[in-house]
C-alpha cells in the first residue's frame, strides 16, 4: 500500500512521517514515534487505554486514522511531565494509589487532564463521568477519585500561594 | 489488529465527495468519526478499496438555529449532548446523545454515523477467526442465521441511541447524491432488514438532520437499558416526546424505540393513543402493549428477548410518566 | 492516624510505588513497548474447531511468503509441560489434535504484523472432527472422543474427603439445608494483554521478556520445551499491567515466541490481541456447588458436605489446586468439625481455566455465605450473630489440619457492623433497600510449593556498596500490587536508613535469586520475610566486619550504623547477605490425598457489608455502598493495602453483577472488553467502597503482615446476594445477579404467594 507523507503535530512538535492510510494514530505513536506511553488494551475502542487528547478533547487513538489528523494538535501522556517534573494530577495518582499496574493510567490521566482544563473543582460524579470510558481493572476507581481530589487541592493551594506572593 | 488496505480520499467539499462516491461505487465507504466503522474494518466486516473521509468537509458540521434546528451530519454526538440549545429545545435528543457509549467516544462519533450505524449481533461483531469457527452467517459470508435458523432474514439489531429521540421529534434528514439532494422523514430511512439496514444508495451521503420548530420545547425522556453503566450499546431504548396543554392533556406525542428491532421505529398507534389523553395507568398500559406488539427482540445480544420485552414495557411507562411530569 | 506504625520509621506509612512516577508519565516499559534490533512480529494461528485430530498442516506457502522468517508447528517442539508436575498435558502448539476453539495450531515470525497475518492465512489445516464436550456434567459421562486419552470420562481429578463424623452430625442437626449454586466462568481481564519478547543470543542462550507473574516457572518451562539447560534461559519481567492469576502459569505465546526465536535466530515479539487473551483465559471455572449444611438450634454449624463440579476447560493447568482450595479452605474461616467434600475437575473443549484472584474459594464462598444466611433466616437469627456463633478459636488446627494463627475475622465483623449501622438499620429499611453481610478469607501463600521440595520459597540477596546504597536482589514479581516498594520499606526499616538509599533489582532470573512468583498472595509474607532476614543478616555482618577490623587495629568498635558501614566497606569492599523463607513444618498440613493444598503459614480475613437498592419492576440492583474490613496482619504500606482491598471488592462486584463468559452452542460469545463487562467507573458495580484495615499482627509475618490482595474478593459477592434478599426477599443462587434473574425470582415469588 502506498504510504503518504504526513505532518503530525504531537506534544507541540511537528513530525513528518511516511504512513500508510490504514494505520491508526495509536500504531503511529507507538511504533513510528516510539511514544509507547499510550497503551493498547483492546484495539477495538472499548477500554480507553489508548486515550490521547486531540484538539483539547479526549479520543481513542486506536480508532483514529493517523493520516486524517494532520490539522490537529495531538497530546499524549508524554507531554504532561515537563523536564521530569510531574504535574499535580500525576502527583495525585502517585500519592493516592491511583495507579496500580499502571496500564490504564496514561489514558485515565489524559481523560482527567481534559476534565481539569474545563472544570477546576469537579465533583466526584463529574470525575467518574469523565473516566467512564476508561476501564481500570485494578483500583475500583476509588483511589483515582482521591488522586483527582489531591490534585485539585494542590492546585488550589498553589494558586493561593501565588496570590500571596503577588500581594507581598 | 491491522486494518485492511484502502485508499483514503479526503474531499474538500460535498460535490467532490459525491463525485468520488459515484466514481468508486460499490468499492467505497464513507467514514465519519469511524467509531463504528474502524472496529468493524479491523474485524473485516468490510474491506472497501476506498474510504471517503467526511471530516474535511467543514459545512457538514455544526448546529444551526433557525426555523427548528439543523444539525450537520458530522456534528459529534458529544457536541449535541453538551449543546445548551439542544438541551433547551429538544431535551430528549440531548438525553439520548449523552447516553451514547462514553465520553472518549462521544468526542469522535458523529450524528450521521449514529443514524447510519450498522446493525449489531453477537454472531456478527466478531473477528474473522471467530466467525470462521461458527461458519459465518447470513449477514456476512455465510448461509445461515444463528439467531433464527431456517429463516432468510437477518435480525441484527439497530443499536443507535439518537434515532428514537429524533423519530419521536419528527426529524427529517437530508441526503446528497449525484442526482438531486433529497429530504425525507427519518422514519422512512430504515428498512427493518438487518442486512440492508438503511435506504441509502452507495453514492449518497447523509448531510443534515432537521428538527421541526413544531417539536421545539416538547417534553421528552430517553430511557436506555444496558448491563454496564457506560460504554455499552443499548440493549433496549425508549424515547418519548410530548406536547402538553396547560391542563395536562396531551396535544401531541410520539414514542419510539431502539435496540429491539433491526430498525429504530416509532410505535404505531402511540400518537393516536396519546393525543387528547391524560396521564393514567391505563394510558401507560396501552402504550406498553402497543410497544410490545411492535418489537421483536431475538437472541442477538447478552440479554434475553423476554427480558428486553419486559424492560421495553417498563421503560415506556417510565419514560412517558417522566416526560409528562417533567 | 500516626504517619508510621508506633515504633517504626518506615513501616506503616503509605509509600508510592517504586516506579510510580514512571507509570503516571508513560515511561514504565511493558513488554509490548519493547523492541530490539532485527525484531520480528510473531503471530499464532488458532483452531476454528473445538475438538479434532489434525490430519495435515501445510505451511509451505506461508513459509515462502517474502518477509516470513520462521514458521513452527507443534511436532517440532513436542515436550509437554504444565504448571503442576501432575499435569504436564500441554504443548504450546497443538500436537496431533486440537482441544478448543482458539487452540494453537501454528505460528509465524515476520517482518511486520501484516505479513504475519497474511502468512497465517496461507497455512492450510485439515481437521478430522471429534465429538466436542462443552458441558461439564455431560463431559463426565463421555465414553469416547476423550479430550485426553489418559483421562477416562474426561475427569481430570476427583478428590473425596471426609473429616469427623459427618453423617452422625447431620442426623442430630436441628436443621439441614441442601442447595445448589451455579457460577459461570469469569476471567481476569487485566488491562495489559499478554506479550512476550524472546531473543535467541549468539552464545546459544535465550533471553525472554514477558508479562508474567512467574518468571521462574517460565524459565523452567522454556528450558524444557526448547531442550536447553535452565541456565541458558534468562527470563526478565518488565512492568506488568495486571495479572490477577492470568499470568501465573506459562501461557502459549511465551513458549511460542521462544520457539520462533530459536528457529530463526532473531528476536521475536508476540503481543496477544484482546481476543487471544480471552481464548487463553486461565480464569475462574464455571462451577456447580451442591452444599449441605446442618446446624443446631442455635445456628451452630454441625456438619458441612460440599460437592462441586468445576468445568476446567481443555487442560489441567492449576485445576487440581483450584478444586482443592474449594474444598480444603471451607474449614479455614468458621468452626466446622465434620466436613465432607467431593470435588470434580472436569475437562471440556473450552479454553483452560486456571488461577484467578481468590483462587478456588470465590464460588464456594458465594454458596456458603448465601446458605448461611438462608439458615439464619430460617432460624430467625441475625446474620451477623450467625457468623459470630461459628467463629474459629485460634490458635488452632482445623479438622483438616490447617493451622490458623492470627485471626482478625471477629474484629473485621465488628468494624463493618459498626460502620454500616447494621444494628440500627438492618430490618428497618424501606422495601427495596437491604443490607447483607458476608465473610471470606484466603491463604497467605501456599505452605507447600508446586514442585515439592524443602528449598526456600523466596530468597533475597542484599548488597551494601561504596555508594552508600543498598541493593536488593529479589526474584519477586511486581505486577501492580506494589511488592517492589514493600521490600524496600522492609529493608530500610531493618537497616534504619532512608528508603531512598535502598535500590531494587527484581524479577530477572539472570541476576536475582529464585522467588516462586506472584500468586496465592505469597509475596509480602514470604519474600517480605526473606528481605527482612537478609537485612538483619546484612546489618549483623556490617557490625561484625567493622568490629573485627577495628579490633585488629585496636580502635573502638563503631556504635553508629553508617560509621560501621563505612568501616566494613573499607575492610571488605562489598558486604553481601542473604535471607530465605520457607514455611514452617507445622503449617504444611495433613497427610491425606490432597492435603498439600490449602495449608498456608497464615490466613487473611475479610468481612463486608453491602447496601443495595433493588428496583422491583426491572430487577436492577444498585449497590449503594460496600464496607469492607480486611485483616492483613499489619499494613506495611496502608495505601497499597487499601488499594488491594478495594480492587478485590471491585472485581468481586463485577462477578456479582455483570461479568460472565457467555457460552452458546460451544462458542464464546464475548471475547472482548465491550461484551465482557468489567466494571466501569459509573456503574452499579462501582459503588463507594469504604475499606477498613484490621491488624491482627501475625506471629510469623514480616512485622506481622500477611495477605491483602485476594481475601476480600470472595465476600463481596455473597454480601450483595444477601443484601438483595434483605431488600426484596428473593434468593438468587446463580451468578451473575442480573436484573433478569432477580425479576424472574420476584415473579415466581409472587406466583407462589398468590
Ligand atoms: C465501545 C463502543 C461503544 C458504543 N456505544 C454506543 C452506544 O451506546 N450508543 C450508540 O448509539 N452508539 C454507540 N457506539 C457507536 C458509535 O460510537 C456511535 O454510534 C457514533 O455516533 C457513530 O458515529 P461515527 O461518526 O463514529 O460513525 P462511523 O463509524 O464513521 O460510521 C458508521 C456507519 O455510518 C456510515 N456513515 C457515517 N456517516 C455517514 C454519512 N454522513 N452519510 C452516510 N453514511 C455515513 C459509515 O459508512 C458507517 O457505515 C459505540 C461504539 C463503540 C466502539
Ligand atoms: S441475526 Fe442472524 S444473520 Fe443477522 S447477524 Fe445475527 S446471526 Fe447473522
Ligand atoms: S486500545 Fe483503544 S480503547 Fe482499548
Ligand atoms: S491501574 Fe491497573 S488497570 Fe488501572
Amino acid at each position: 500500500m502506498r504510504k503518504e507523507l504526513v505532518d503530525l503535530s504531537i506534544n507541540g512538535r511537528r513530525h513528518e512521517l511516511a504512513v500508510e492510510p490504514n494505520r491508526t494514530l495509536l500504531d503511529v505513536l507507538r511504533e513510528d514515534l516510539r511514544l509507547t506511553g499510550t497503551k493498547c488494551g483492546c484495539d477495538d475502542s472499548s477500554c480507553g487505554a489508548c486515550t490521547v487528547v486531540v484538539d483539547g478533547q479526549p479520543m481513542l487513538s486506536c480508532l483514529l486514522l493517523a493520516v486524517s489528523y494532520q490539522d490537529s494538535q495531538i497530546q499524549t501522556i508524554e507531554s504532561l511531565a515537563t523536564q521530569g517534573e510531574l504535574g499535580a494530577l500525576q502527583r495525585g495518582f502517585v500519592q493516592e494509589g491511583g495507579s496500580q499496574c499502571g496500564f490504564c493510567t496514561p489514558g485515565m490521566v489524559m481523560s482527567l487532564h481534559t476534565l481539569l482544563e474545563s472544570t477546576a473543582d469537579p465533583t466526584e460524579e463529574e470525575v467518574r463521568a469523565a473516566i467512564s470510558g476508561n476501564i481500570c481493572r485494578c483500583t475500583g476507581y476509588m483511589q483515582i477519585c482521591r488522586a483527582v481530589r489531591h490534585a485539585v487541592a494542590e492546585i488550589r493551594e498553589e494558586e493561593i500561594r501565588e496570590k500571596e506572593r503577588l500581594h507581598a | 489488529m491491522t486494518l485492511p488496505e484502502f485508499t483514503l480520499l479526503r474531499p474538500r467539499n460535498l460535490p467532490e465527495a459525491i463525485d468520488s462516491l459515484d466514481r468508486h461505487r460499490g468499492d467505497i465507504q464513507v467514514i465519519a468519526g469511524g467509531t463504528d466503522l474502524v472496529p468493524s474494518l479491523k474485524q473485516r466486516l468490510f474491506a472497501p478499496r476506498y474510504l471517503l473521509d467526511l471530516k474535511p468537509i467543514r459545512d457538514l458540521r455544526g448546529i444551526r438555529n433557525g426555523h427548528g434546528l439543523t444539525i450537520g451530519a458530522m456534528t459529534t454526538v458529544g457536541a449535541i449532548a453538551d449543546s445548551p440549545l439542544v438541551a433547551e429545545k429538544f431535551p430528549v435528543l440531548a438525553a439520548a446523545a449523552a447516553a451514547i457509549a462514553s465520553p472518549v467516544l462521544r468526542t469522535t462519533g458523529t450524528l450521521g454515523g449514529n443514524l447510519c450505524l450498522d446493525t449489531r449481533c453477537l454472531w456478527y461483531n466478531q473477528s474473522p477467526f471467530w466467525r470462521a469457527s461458527c461458519g459465518f452467517c447470513l449477514k456476512k459470508d455465510g448461509k445461515v442465521c444463528h439467531v433464527a435458523p431456517g429463516g432468510e432474514k437477518c435480525w441484527a439489531v439497530f443499536s443507535g441511541d439518537t434515532a428514537p429521540a429524533l423519530l419521536a421529534l419528527g426529524a427529517e434528514i437530508e441526503i446528497a447524491s449525484p442526482r438531486a439532494s433529497r429530504r425525507l422523514p427519518l422514519a422512512d430511512f430504515y428498512t427493518g432488514d438487518g442486512m440492508a439496514r438503511i435506504k441509502l444508495a452507495g453514492d449518497e451521503i447523509l448531510t443534515r438532520v432537521h428538527l421541526p420548530e413544531s417539536s421545539a420545547g416538547l417534553r421528552g425522556a430517553y430511557f436506555k437499558y444496558r448491563l454496564r453503566g457506560s460504554i455499552d450499546y443499548p440493549l433496549a431504548g425508549v424515547a418519548v416526546a410530548l406536547d402538553l396543554a396547560p391542563d395536562g392533556t396531551c396535544r401531541r406525542g410520539a414514542l419510539a424505540v431502539t435496540a429491539l428491532n433491526p430498525k429504530p421505529q416509532l410505535i404505531p398507534g402511540a400518537e393516536a393513543a396519546l393525543r387528547g389523553s391524560r396521564l393514567s395507568d391505563d394510558l401507560l398500559d396501552r402504550l406498553a402493549e402497543l410497544t410490545n406488539r411492535a418489537i421483536k427482540p431475538l437472541s442477538t445480544s447478552a440479554s434475553t428477548p423476554d427480558y428486553r420485552r419486559h424492560i421495553a414495557r417498563v421503560f415506556v411507562r417510565r419514560a412517558v410518566r417522566q416526560a409528562w411530569q417533567a | 492516624m500516626p504517619e508510621t506504625a508506633p515504633g517504626f520509621a518506615v513501616i506503616g506509612k503509605s509509600a508510592p510505588m517504586l516506579d510510580g512516577k514512571a507509570r503516571v508519565s508513560g515511561l514504565a516499559v511493558y513488554t509490548a513497548d519493547m523492541t530490539l534490533p532485527g525484531m520480528l512480529y510473531g503471530k499464532v494461528l488458532h483452531s476454528t474447531v473445538p475438538h479434532a485430530r489434525i490430519v495435515r498442516i501445510d505451511t509451505s506457502r506461508a513459509g515462502a511468503l517474502p518477509g516470513v522468517h520462521a514458521v513452527v508447528v507443534g511436532n517440532e517442539f513436542p515436550n509437554r509441560y504444565g504448571i503442576l508436575p501432575i499435569g504436564h498435558d500441554e504443548a504450546a502448539i497443538a500436537v496431533d489434535k486440537v482441544r478448543y476453539i482458539g487452540d494453537n495450531v501454528a505460528a509465524v515470525a515476520a517482518d511486520t504484523e501484516a505479513i504475519a497475518d497474511e502468512a497465517l492465512r496461507l497455512v492450510q489445516v485439515e481437521y478430522a472432527p471429534l465429538r466436542a464436550w462443552f458441558d461439564a456434567e455431560e463431559s463426565m459421562r463421555a465414553e469416547r472422543d476423550l479430550i485426553h486419552d489418559d483421562r477416562p470420562h474426561n475427569i481430570e481429578k476427583h478428590y473425596s474427603h471426609n473429616f469427623g463424623d459427618v453423617d452422625t452430625a447431620f442426623a442430630r442437626a436441628h436443621l439441614v439445608r441442601e442447595d445448589r449454586f451455579r457460577c459461570p466462568a469469569v476471567t481476569h481481564a487485566a488491562m495489559e494483554p499478554h506479550a512476550t519478547l524472546a531473543a535467541m543470543q549468539i552464545d546459544g542462550g535465550i533471553t525472554v521478556w514477558s508479562s508474567t507473574q512467574v518468571p521462574y516457572y517460565l524459565q523452567r518451562t522454556i528450558a524444557n520445551v526448547l531442550e536447553m539447560p535452565e541456565s541458558a534461559v534468562r527470563v526478565i519481567k518488565p512492568a506488568v499491567g495486571g495479572g490477577f492469576g492470568g499470568k501465573s502459569e506459562v501461557c502459549p505465546l511465551e513458549v511460542i515466541a521462544a520457539m520462533l526465536s530459536k528457529k530463526c535466530g532473531r528476536p521475536v515479539r508476540i503481543t496477544y490481541s484482546r481476543e487471544e487473551v480471552f481464548f487463553t483465559h486461565r480464569g475462574r471455572p464455571s462451577q456447580i456447588v451442591d452444599l449441605k449444611t446442618g446446624v443446631d438450634r442455635d445456628g451452630k454449624i454441625l456438619a458441612v458436605a460440599a460437592a462441586t463440579i468445576q468445568d476446567g476447560g481443555a487442560f489441567c493447568g492449576y485445576g487440581p489446586v483450584t478444586v482443592l482450595y474449594s474444598g480444603n479452605l471451607l474449614a479455614g474461616i468458621y468452626q466446622i468439625e465434620n466436613l465432607r467434600y467431593d470435588g470434580f475437575r472436569v475437562l471440556t473443549n473450552k479454553p483452560s481455566c486456571g488461577a484467578m484472584r481468590g483462587h478456588g474459594t470465590v464460588n464456594m464462598r458465594f454458596a456458603f455465605e448465601s446458605q448461611l444466611d438462608m439458615i439464619a433466616s430460617q432460624l430467625g437469627i441475625d446474620p451477623v450473630e450467625m457468623r459470630r456463633r461459628n467463629l474459629l478459636k485460634p490458635p488452632c488446627f482445623t479438622v483438616n489440619n490447617l493451622r490458623v494463627t492470627s485471626y482478625g475475622f471477629p474484629e473485621c465483623i465488628d468494624r463493618v457492623v459498626e460502620a454500616s449501622g447494621w444494628r440500627e438499620r438492618k430490618g428497618k429499611m424501606p422495601r427495596g433497600r437491604g443490607l447483607g453481610v458476608a465473610g471470606s478469607h484466603y491463604v497467605t501463600g501456599a505452605a507447600n510449593p508446586i514442585n515439592r521440595s524443602d528449598m526456600p520459597h523466596s530468597s533475597v540477596t542484599l548488597k551494601a556498596d561504596r555508594d552508600g546504597a543498598f541493593t536488593i536482589y529479589s526474584g519477586a514479581s511486581d505486577i501492580g500490587q506494589g511488592c517492589d516498594v514493600m521490600q524496600v520499606m522492609i529493608v530500610a526499616e531493618v537497616l534504619g536508613v532512608d528508603p531512598s538509599r535502598v535500590r531494587l533489582v527484581a524479577a530477572d532470573t539472570g541476576t536475582t535469586p529464585v522467588d516462586l512468583g506472584s500468586y496465592s498472595s505469597r509475596v509480602t509474607f514470604m519474600c517480605g520475610n526473606a528481605a527482612k532476614r537478609a537485612a538483619e543478616e546484612l546489618k549483623k555482618e556490617i557490625y561484625r566486619v567493622s568490629a573485627e577490623a577495628q579490633k585488629a587495629s585496636g580502635k573502638p568498635i563503631p556504635q553508629n550504623f553508617d560509621e560501621a558501614l563505612r568501616l566494613a566497606l573499607e575492610a571488605s569492599g562489598v558486604i553481601v547477605a542473604h535471607g530465605h523463607y520457607a514455611p514452617p513444618e507445622a503449617a504444611r498440613g495433613g497427610h491425606f490425598k490432597g492435603a498439600g493444598v490449602g495449608p498456608s503459614p497464615s490466613y487473611s480475613y475479610s468481612a463486608q457489608v453491602a447496601e443495595v437498592v433493588v428496583d422491583e419492576e426491572t430487577g436492577e440492583v444498585r449497590i449503594e455502598k460496600i464496607w469492607a474490613a480486611h485483616d492483613c496482619g499489619r499494613a506495611l504500606n496502608p495505601v497499597a493495602v487499601e488499594g488491594q482491598v478495594i480492587g478485590s471488592v471491585s472485581m468481586g462486584l463485577g462477578q456479582a453483577l455483570q461479568e460472565e463468559m457467555i457460552w452458546r452452542n460451544g462458542f464464546l460469545m464475548n471475547p472482548g472488553l465491550l461484551e465482557y463487562r468489567s466494571p466501569a467507573s459509573c456503574d452499579a458495580a462501582s459503588p463507594d467502597i469504604e475499606s477498613f484495615i484490621v491488624e491482627s499482627i501475625d506471629p510469623e509475618g514480616p512485622f506481622g503482615a500477611k495477605e491483602a490482595s485476594e481475601g476480600s474478593l470472595a465476600a463481596s459477592i455473597p454480601a450483595v446476594a444477601n443484601a438483595i434478599y434483605d431488600a426484596v426477599g428473593v434468593r438468587i443462587m446463580e451468578l451473575p445477579l442480573t436484573p433478569e434473574k432477580i425479576l424472574r425470582a420476584l415473579k415466581q415469588k409472587k406466583k407462589a404467594a398468590a
